[in-house]
């Protein structure tokens, strides 16, 4: 057990910070008792049962209903399938006839009756099938609690202050828990293209996934979430309670309501230069009125969504009704589109990639989707055809050589020469972008750049990539930092190469909406970055305080620092003389 | 009573989405519905139970479809089948 301050690098799954106390929730904290019943008892329990039903099917209306409403209606398929498995009236006899037959309590035979099914999908090669198994206990869970008395069915709010611990959570459970108003989550597990993560974000609170170290948490121990980093605190200092009570001040949800008080979009620097500010997204939320209200543009929108939510790619026309919804809705302002980005780590599911032994290194990113042309160009015809509703760009993620880039572009040519021959129209002067964030496409930016449209670097996987250290492994988190001299100099790399051929290009990472990195960023010559919606007031503000010629200087000296250390000492004195 | 065997042709089998299109579809007729694999019989009309047949791509359904719109129910059901659930084939 944690006694004293300790601090946990774990990964990001939703952003945002939140303090609170520990409400620890283990997952076994559902025991179902076998009680041998007289028959005088058997009607009872069946009624019993049918309550249970009645409310778990209740309950998941109500959520499917909410996720509708919150969210949109794509995660309500989410919920339908769990509904048809709650009211399955077959199984619901056979656990009736059980219960006369066997003379056991209503929770015991259904919980043996969920494990005989399950038992027999668990045991299928099929991993597509073992995954069904999630839907069925995500119901009998419910259904058990209203069987046996369970604390994480109860709707009763939870002090405000709450954070909730433990090895994962449900969709619907998060959603549950966010009606009870907790402010955070720390779990054990959280992959952030799961089902939970997707919606965690959507409600824009913040859960960080710090591994196996959660069961050391004692219950009511004060906790610090930063869901943003993947970073926690348990008992921390008075001081780090102030810091981040600041931080999360300025990066809450409030920090985006704050957006419609900013006046200059794009800000300008102090010499009169424009800085592209866009955001990141990844699913439509309940920020995406405000943004694109006051003009922000989408600097790259995550498709991977899509995928996730039904557990299978959707077909050209459903996805192309999506993208013109985005399109519609940021009519106005550009909408950068990344294709998929997949790999053996992110599919759900049974897609025809094998597990690999080391996904990062993979086949992931456009290398998969080019494995895949059928399902990349279906993606393709739908971002196309949606090209006319707004002001769409395409982006490709994970290019790691020319050719790569070439493959693509052929695939896009493809799908636009079909396009014309059915006479669908779309627009034909797309602009194609390449995602930067392996080092040997920083590397070889300067023959990327001739047949590319515009650069996105994403400094997040360049940094794992170029310091080869997975910033999740806490025993070489230490070396992952976008302040490395070394990432830093792809980077510049990058920027340069782009300038020389008037490409436009944007920052994507999180360093993108680091105070301490911009006036860098800045002065290698970017053209955009692009954040987390709660980053933008702070960056804007900070831009227009920047002279874009005096922040050149800072570009020779920085990047010939010999340590990360070095680094933000220099950025930060600068910062410190720029805001006094 | 009719019999026939229908093949699962989706690539991701009778996972949880294409079960719940399936039992839509047969609770929407009057008739029985039972599905064989292997030596597994489920009633057509239960989720689970057609979870529990854990159909992946390219594995035999035996269909029985009994009750007095069979001859419809059963065309369609195997229409279904035959599409691959709208997922890709």
């Amino acid at each position: 057990m944690i006694t004293r301050r300790k601090a946990f690098r774990g990964v990001p799954v939703s952003s945002g910070i939140a303090l609170g106390y520990a409400r620890i929730i283990h997952a076994d904290s559902l025991r179902v008792d076998e009680i041998t019943i007289t028959v005088s008892r058997v009607k009872a329990e069946v009624a019993a049962l049918e309550r249970a039903i009645a409310n778990t099917v209740k309950e998941l209306e109500a959520l499917r209903n909410s996720a509708g409403r919150k969210i949109g209606s794509s995660v309500v398929k989410i919920f339908d399938a769990q509904l048809l498995i709650a009211n399955d009236r077959d199984f619901i006899e056979h656990v009736r006839d059980q219960i006369l037959l066997r003379k056991r309590n209503a929770g015991f035979v259904y919980n043996s009756l969920v494990r005989k099914t399950t038992l027999q999908l668990k045991n299928s090669p099929d991993q597509y099938m073992r995954q069904m198994v999630q839907d069925i206990e995500a119901v009998s869970h419910r259904v058990l609690s209203y069987l046996g008395g369970n604390q994480t069915q109860s709707t009763v709010p939870l002090p405000r202050d709450t954070i909730v611990v433990g090895q994962s959570f449900s969709p619907g459970e998060v959603m549950r828990y966010r009606q009870r108003k907790v402010s955070g989550f720390l779990v054990g597990k959280g992959g952030t293209t799961s089902h939970t993560a997707l919606i965690a974000r959507s409600l824009m609170v913040p859960v960080a996934a710090i591994g196996d170290s959660w069961t050391d948490i004692p219950d009511g121990s004060r906790v610090i979430v930063d869901g943003t980093k993947g970073t926690a605190i348990i008992n921390p200092t008075d001081t780090d309670w102030a810091d981040y009570q600041k931080l999360r001040k300025r990066q809450g949800p409030a920090a985006i309501t704050r957006i419609k008080k900013l006046r200059k979009i794009p800000p300008r620097t102090t010499d009169g230069i424009e800085v592209r500010i866009a955001v990141n997204l990844e699913f439509p939320g309940p920020a995406d009125e405000i943004l694109s209200v006051q003009k922000i543009p989408v600097g790259l929108y995550r498709t991977e969504f899509l995928y996730l939510e039904s557990d299978s790619f959707p077909d050209e026309e459903e996805q192309c009704e999506y993208y013109r919804r985005i399109a519609e809705k940021f009519v106005g302002s550009n909408v950068v589109l990344r294709t998929f980005d997949l790999g053996s780590d992110k599919m759900l599911s049974g897609l025809p990639i094998p597990p690999e032994n080391n996904p990062a290194l993979g086949c992931r990113g456009v290398r998969c989707m080019l494995e895949m042309p059928d399902i990349f160009k279906t993606q393709i015809r739908a971002i196309l055809r949606a090209s006319i509703h707004g002001n769409i760009q395409i982006l490709l993620p994970m290019i790691s050589d020319l050719s790569e880039l070439k493959k693509a572009r052929r695939l896009i040519s493809l799908a636009m020469f079909e396009l014309r021959k059915q006479a669908l129209p779309f627009d034909e002067d797309i602009q194609v972008g390449v995602m930067i964030e392996v080092p040997s496409a920083a590397l070889t930016a300067d023959s990327l750049a001739r047949s590319a449209d515009f650069f996105s670097i994403g400094t997040n996987d360049l940094t794992q990539y170029t310091m080869s250290a997975d910033r999740a492994n806490t025993r070489v988190s230490r070396l992952y930092s976008p302040y490395q001299p070394a990432v830093l100099q792809l980077v510049n790399m990058a920027v340069r190469a782009a300038r020389k051929h008037g490409v436009p290009v944007d920052v994507c990472g999180e360093v993108a909406g680091d105070p301490l990195a911009l006036p860098l960023l800045v002065g290698m010559g970017v053209t955009g970055l692009s954040m987390n919606p709660s980053r933008i007031l702070d960056v804007c503000r900070l831009v227009q305080k920047i002279d874009s010629q005096l922040v050149r200087h800072l570009v020779g000296p920085v990047l010939a620092s010999n340590s990360v250390a070095a680094v933000k000492r220099k950025l930060q004195s600068f910062r410190n003389a720029l805001e006094n | 009573m009719i019999k026939k065997t229908a093949r699962i042709i989706n690539k991701l089998g009778l996972h949880a989405r294409p079960s719940a299109i399936l039992v839509t579809a047969t609770t929407r007729f009057k008739s029985e519905f039972f599905f064989s694999k292997d030596d597994l019989r489920v009633n057509g009309k239960s989720i689970m139970g057609v979870m529990m047949l854990a159909a992946e791509m390219g594995s035999q359904l035996v269909v029985e479809a009994d009750g007095p719109d069979e001859e419809e129910a059963m065309a369609e059901i195997l229409r279904v089948i035959a599409s691959g659930f709208g997922e890709n084939t």
